[in-house]
């Protein structure tokens, strides 16, 4: 088990390491100067003094090869020093600090409610293949999982705070009624998607010969339901892992609709200015998180199911007893 | 009973407490971005200098007719060589912490931004030539500079930093950047980052005090909940969009309900052609362009007849626009000729040619406004009847404006906004081509150019009015690029708040601008 959860890690550090290094390549080569964007941010056609230009560069290590630009972030990070932001001149710590609260806030209450909704109504749905319920919930899953997250969150913005006053236009930080509607617009979908794949898993896991065994015991609904919740639970972990990334995608533009001061509108800032500190910073938190939750994964996996773990193990030479 | 009527009594005033101060003294503001900075000679962004508005007074401010007046300094006078400057301070120029505003703030700051290692983006080109900042006095400053330039009193037209609030540390990352000392009607009150910033009564400021006793401003990025915002009264103003405007003008009248101002503003819309290119380089060609574009038509339908038609390069806002210019007429006809003038003429493909030569090309543009994608795609399908196949090639912003300003673009939309005493030449002298200027579609001509020289050392406005009329007029002739049309800018505003003025610099960044908002007697916020 250790050796597995070794080599987990340290694939992990090396695809943080692909990762950011990847950000980095596509961010430096992209069209556009810090410097000059700073700039144009004054949109008046005066010509900009190139010293004032040489001294931002020079500023915030721009005139440096990009290379050296990467290693010298890398070795600083690595102490917890993010650098400098292109966009304030601040720290990238104090900048990302300041915003990850409501990120977090966002991202974990969509995550508790997208499973308090999506998991028990896929569990109903799943009791009753084809049924009313299972059908309704489907259709309705459906809708929400197609529809845009910026559209749903402005339409109900526009509904419940621009014309029933009901919340907040402005997600002031002002406590929980500035979070209901951004959590709502994140969690809706994913609890629609989560419906269908818990609806999915427990139905197959209902149809399986162990659970036809179970009924024929006597065993009630619920204690089938709750076997088929436990083989399920390594595609549940699997799934978990793969909702963070999500979540975290969709809650740029969740908090751009809600004037949410998140790592989201954060990183879209730095990305359309060429923070390069900005962006690789939150990146390592970003793809950190998503790495953190697949290892956490398979860890979960491996425990719940050793066949996981032995399979990712190395085969036995040719007359070893098993 | 007593108890329990004391405890109502208690709770009554806690709600009451609970509602914040009097609302009738709150303008509530948007900023469509955080600010990054609040250092007067670092403040690149509109979000920044709005707010820097309030909080500082320039030495020289611009009127609403944006004349150069009085602010913190009461006269800058130069030489009769116009190499010299004396600037004299009010009396009574205060900082919020009580200290005078001195010369020793009016040197800090000269030598600030011309300091290497500052990059003042914004400020260090107008004072490009400065030998020296020395303080004569505790109120008398003298600026001296290597050449005399016209339009060097424009340079006046900055804000100051405190020497001793920012001499210690880094200009470019002092912590005082986001607790700048104010010498304005406002102060800094407090910031949430990403949420609110809100400034206070500056009670030091010498000036009227300020009519409102809070300004708040809260960073909205979307427009769609910020013109929720606007209706609701949850904000007292905003940038506008056509059809947001067409909104608020059909609820004029309802009490409460916010109203549009709109005004000229020193900016026109135009698309690009690299006059290097061998199909834009004759101007009878781009002559035909622009008549092939019509512009009153997107005046009407685009900008619901809020444009005024661009006749050259400076727009109807500006003093020294020549009206005795006529636009060019949409006129397809007339357009197809020139082009069969300049010996483009229509293959059996239905594209234009020639000789080996087709008349085909990539437009470009950056991503953002539906506005000019649609203007584009106008004139791409009257370009089509004209024979002329025109790709077009939608860019990241960044990477738009990189290339724009490398001159690496063949064709391109895009708008200029100009400051009340524009140095004409960055866009159209031949010498400001790519990387230096502005002048990104490679004009050349060399009268234009001689006039663009006299202009900068022509002191006397009159003659400065004769040249400049004079360069648009050859430039209309040549045209460079198809100038398309100025649009109104419309802004919404709260009914409860008056004293709104417009300049053709906005409605900020003129004196007073919007230090002189108040809301109404009488009137409450929604909250």
């Amino acid at each position: 088990m250790l050796r597995f959860v070794l080599k987990r890690a340290a694939s992990a550090l090396l695809t943080l390491l692909g990762v950011l290094a990847l950000v980095f390549g596509l961010l430096a080569a992209a069209p556009g100067d810090p410097a000059a964007m700073a700039a144009k941010a004054g949109a008046r056609a005066s010509a900009v003094s190139p010293e004032a230009l040489a001294a931002f560069r020079t500023l915030y290590g721009l005139n440096r090869p990009p290379l050296e630009r990467f290693g010298i972030w890398i070795v600083r990070a690595a102490r917890f020093d993010f650098g400098i932001s292109l966009s304030d001149g601040r720290p990238v710590g104090e900048r990302i600090s300041g915003a990850l609260p409501a990120t977090v806030t966002l991202n974990l209450a969509a995550l508790l409610a997208a499973l308090a909704l999506g998991v028990p109504a896929g569990i109903a749905a799943a009791r009753r293949p084809g049924g009313r319920l299972d059908r309704i919930s489907g259709t309705l899953g459906d809708a929400l999982f197609a529809t845009p997250s910026f559209v749903l969150g402005l339409v109900l913005l526009l509904v419940f705070s621009g014309w029933l006053r009901l919340t907040p236009l402005f997600s002031d930080g002002g406590g929980f009624r500035g979070y209901v509607l951004p959590v709502v617009t994140l969690a809706l979908p994913t609890a629609a998607f989560l419906a269908r794949f818990v609806r999915s898993c427990v139905a197959s896991a209902l149809a399986d010969p162990a659970a036809a065994a179970g009924r024929a015991r006597g065993e009630g609904s619920g204690a089938a339901v709750r076997r088929a919740l436990r083989r399920s639970a390594a595609p549940f972990a699997a799934m978990g892992a793969a909702l963070v990334p999500s979540l975290v995608a969709g809650s740029v533009l969740v908090e751009r609709v809600f004037s949410l001061p998140g790592a989201g509108g954060l990183l879209a800032d730095a990305v359309f200015a060429r923070d390069l500190p900005t962006v690789l910073a939150l990146t390592l938190l970003s793809a950190g998180c998503v790495v953190a939750a697949a290892f956490l994964a398979d860890v979960v996996s491996a425990v719940l199911d050793p066949r996981t773990r032995d399979a990712a193990a190395p085969l036995a030479p040719a007359g070893e007893a098993a | 009973m007593k108890r329990f009527a004391a405890a109502a009594l208690l709770l009554a005033l806690a709600a009451c407490g609970v509602r914040g101060k009097d609302q009738t003294s709150v303008i509530r503001r948007r900023l469509d971005g955080e600010p990054k900075t609040l250092n007067p000679i670092l403040a690149t962004t509109d979000s920044e200098q709005i707010v820097v508005a309030l909080l500082s007074r320039n030495l020289l401010d611009y009127d609403e007719n944006l004349n150069l007046v009085p602010g913190l300094a009461e006269e800058v006078s130069d030489s009769p060589d116009h190499l010299v400057f004396t600037v004299r301070l009010r009396p009574d120029a205060r900082w919020e912490d009580g200290t005078p505003v001195t010369s020793a703030d009016v040197v800090f700051t000269l030598n600030a931004v011309m300091d290497p290692k500052v990059p003042a983006l914004a400020r260090r080109s107008f004072f490009e030539g400065l030998v020296k900042a020395e303080a004569v006095d505790g109120r008398t400053t003298r600026v001296t500079f290597r050449t005399a330039s016209a339009g060097r009193r424009d340079a006046f037209n900055i804000w100051l930093l405190s020497a001793a609030a920012w001499k210690d540390g880094d200009l470019a990352t002092h912590p005082r950047n986001r607790r700048p000392l104010a010498n304005g009607p406002y102060r800094l009150g407090s910031w949430e980052p990403g949420r609110t910033l809100s400034l206070v009564r500056n009670t030091q400021y010498a000036g009227p005090a300020a009519p409102a006793e809070q300004v708040v401003f809260r960073v909205v990025p979307e427009t769609a909940p910020a013109f929720a915002g606007l209706l609701s009264g949850d904000l007292d103003e905003m940038r506008l969009t056509f059809a947001q405007k067409k909104d608020v003008d059909a609820k004029a009248g309802t009490p409460g309900a916010p109203r549009a101002v709109t005004f000229d503003e020193l900016s026109y819309a135009y698309f690009g052609w690299s006059n290097r290119s061998p199909l834009f380089s004759d101007r009878r060609v781009r002559r035909a362009l622009t008549m092939l574009i019509d512009r009153e038509s997107i005046g009407r339908n685009l900008f619901g007849g809020l444009a005024k038609l661009a006749n050259g390069p400076l727009p109807p806002a500006h003093w020294a626009w020549n009206a005795a210019i006529a636009p060019w007429p949409y006129d397809p006809k007339a357009a197809e000729a020139l082009l069969d003038e300049a010996g483009f003429r229509k293959g059996s493909d239905g594209v234009r040619h020639k000789g080996s030569l087709r008349f085909a090309f990539t437009f470009s543009l950056g991503m953002g406004s539906d506005v000019q994608r649609q203007m584009v795609e106008l004139a791409q399908q009257s370009f089509r009847k004209a024979g002329i196949d025109m790709k077009i090639q939608p860019l990241e912003w960044a990477a738009f404006a990189t290339k724009m300003d490398a001159g690496e673009l063949e064709a391109w939309a895009a708008a200029l906004n100009l400051d009340p005493y524009p140095d004409v030449g960055v866009s159209w002298h031949s010498a400001q081509v790519p990387p230096t200027g502005l002048n990104n579609a490679f004009y050349r001509n060399p009268e234009v150019d001689a006039l663009l020289d006299r202009l900068r050392s022509t002191f006397d406005r009159g003659e400065a009015f004769r040249l400049l009329g004079e360069v648009q007029r050859l430039v209309h002739e040549d045209e460079p690029v198809s100038f398309l049309n100025t649009p109104l800018t419309k802004w919404g505003v709260s009914g409860r708040i008056e004293g709104v003025r417009s300049s053709p610099y906005g409605l900020f960044l003129f004196w007073p601008g919007a230090s002189a908002w108040r809301p109404a007697a009488g009137s409450r916020p929604i909250s």
